[in-house]
């Protein structure tokens, strides 16, 4: 677990600098230094007046799980979602005008946040879940096109352990 | 006297209330209410709005049968799946604190956002977007309910609703041009897609719930 600050609630009353055993709370950037926070220390949290700490596991439970009928027909519909974001992309790149473009890129964000809430309800909401983890490695097990970040994904395999 | 309630964010129409504030007075039957009145909270227009009590007009259609067998993807709608898979698993690490997957996650969302090629015009959005709120988004309620799935009937609940107010955008757009949106601004739910245009950003979102701070708005320039 480590502890994180929310800049819209810190009424900088420090009372979690005070408090804290190792410094962790004491930075520049407004966030707590998750390398120092200790993971069964919640001083801080218990301490902040305004209650804007909390603490954030670093390892989550496995999601709820998705039976096949749901999948298919959500992966249904996220395909049509899909084929309209590409159609919102090429909308984008004829714009002419001012609005045009600021339409199409409102679409553009919309759809996809549509599309992600379809991919997160379709198993993708942890990426320490085992969808997501057979995702990054079937991306390394299959051929891909020039400029594949391919250090990105083997960090993030590292990463999620 | 009836009452009417918007589909997309539940206000409600009362015929006897009216809606002064847009020039409609207490008293205004609904088919008396202009067709270029929208929901004064979401903007959706009248075709939105059903009965209380009794269902709109339209039967609710039946589910689209689930096409046998998936055809193989093609590689730009491929990549634009690759793309958002990624691009959901880096807002779920942001949430998560974990900046530094955030990074990469993002990185790999936007490598196969440009792999994927633009196809079609609104009018394919549009059309897609008629037959998701005719038949995709029935059969995958329908699908979840059996299921018991309260995660995705939550996902549905929100994408359906937002998927009314992009098809009333379109249709606004189709019909009028720029000149639907001039002196408007655009902002996105960043948590659940809901296009607002107007001035400013409702307090809170009509779809989901979330405080105006959670809206993006898209700029005047090139990109958001």
């Amino acid at each position: 677990m480590i502890a994180v600050r929310n800049i819209r609630l810190c009424t900088k009353d420090c009372l979690c600098l005070f408090v804290c055993p190792t410094g962790a709370t004491n930075t520049d950037n407004g966030q707590i230094d998750p390398d120092r926070c200790l993971a069964a220390c919640r001083a801080c949290v218990d301490a902040c007046p305004s209650g804007a700490i909390s603490k954030v596991p670093l390892n989550y439970p496995p999601q709820q799980p998705k039976l096949p009928g749901t999948l298919q027909a959500m992966n249904q519909l996220l395909d049509s979602r899909l084929a309209q974001e590409r159609a919102a992309d090429a909308m984008l790149a004829q714009a002419q005008t001012a609005i045009q473009r600021q339409f199409a890129q409102a679409m553009k964000m919309s759809l996809r946040v549509v599309a992600e809430d379809v991919l997160r309800e379709s198993g993708y909401m942890l990426p320490q879940g085992q969808p997501a983890r057979a995702f990054l490695n079937s991306l390394l097990d299959s051929p891909q096109p020039a400029g594949f970040p391919r250090e990105a994904v083997e960090r993030l395999l590292a990463l999620l352990g | 006297m009836s009452v009417y309630i918007c589909t997309v964010c539940g206000y409600d129409y009362d015929e006897a209330a009216g809606d002064p504030r847009h020039g409609i007075p207490p008293g205004t039957r609904w088919e008396d209410v202009p067709a270029d009145w929208v929901c004064p909270v979401c903007g959706a227009d009248k075709s939105m709005f059903e009965n209380q009590g009794g269902k709109a007009e339209t039967p609710a259609p039946a589910p689209m049968a689930a096409p046998a067998g998936q055809a193989a993807p093609q590689q730009g709608a491929d990549a634009k799946r690759l793309s958002a898979t990624a691009s959901n698993l880096a807002r779920a690490v942001q949430k998560q604190h974990r900046a530094g997957m955030a990074d990469l996650f993002t990185q790999l969302a936007d490598f196969f956002d440009g792999q994927s090629s633009p196809a079609g015009d609104w009018q394919t959005a549009a059309d897609l977007l008629k037959e998701d709120l005719a038949g995709r988004y029935p059969a995958a309620f329908a699908a979840a309910r059996a299921d018991g799935d309260r995660g995705a009937l939550r996902a549905l609940n929100w994408g359906e609703k937002v998927g009314k107010i992009q098809a009333n955008l379109l249709k606004r757009y189709n019909k009028e041009g720029d000149a639907a949106f001039e002196g408007s601004a655009f902002f996105v739910c960043e948590a659940c897609g809901f296009i607002f245009v107007g001035e400013q950003a409702p307090e809170i979102c009509p779809v989901c719930k979330v405080p105006r701070f959670k809206f993006a708005r898209v700029g005047r320039g090139a990109s958001a």
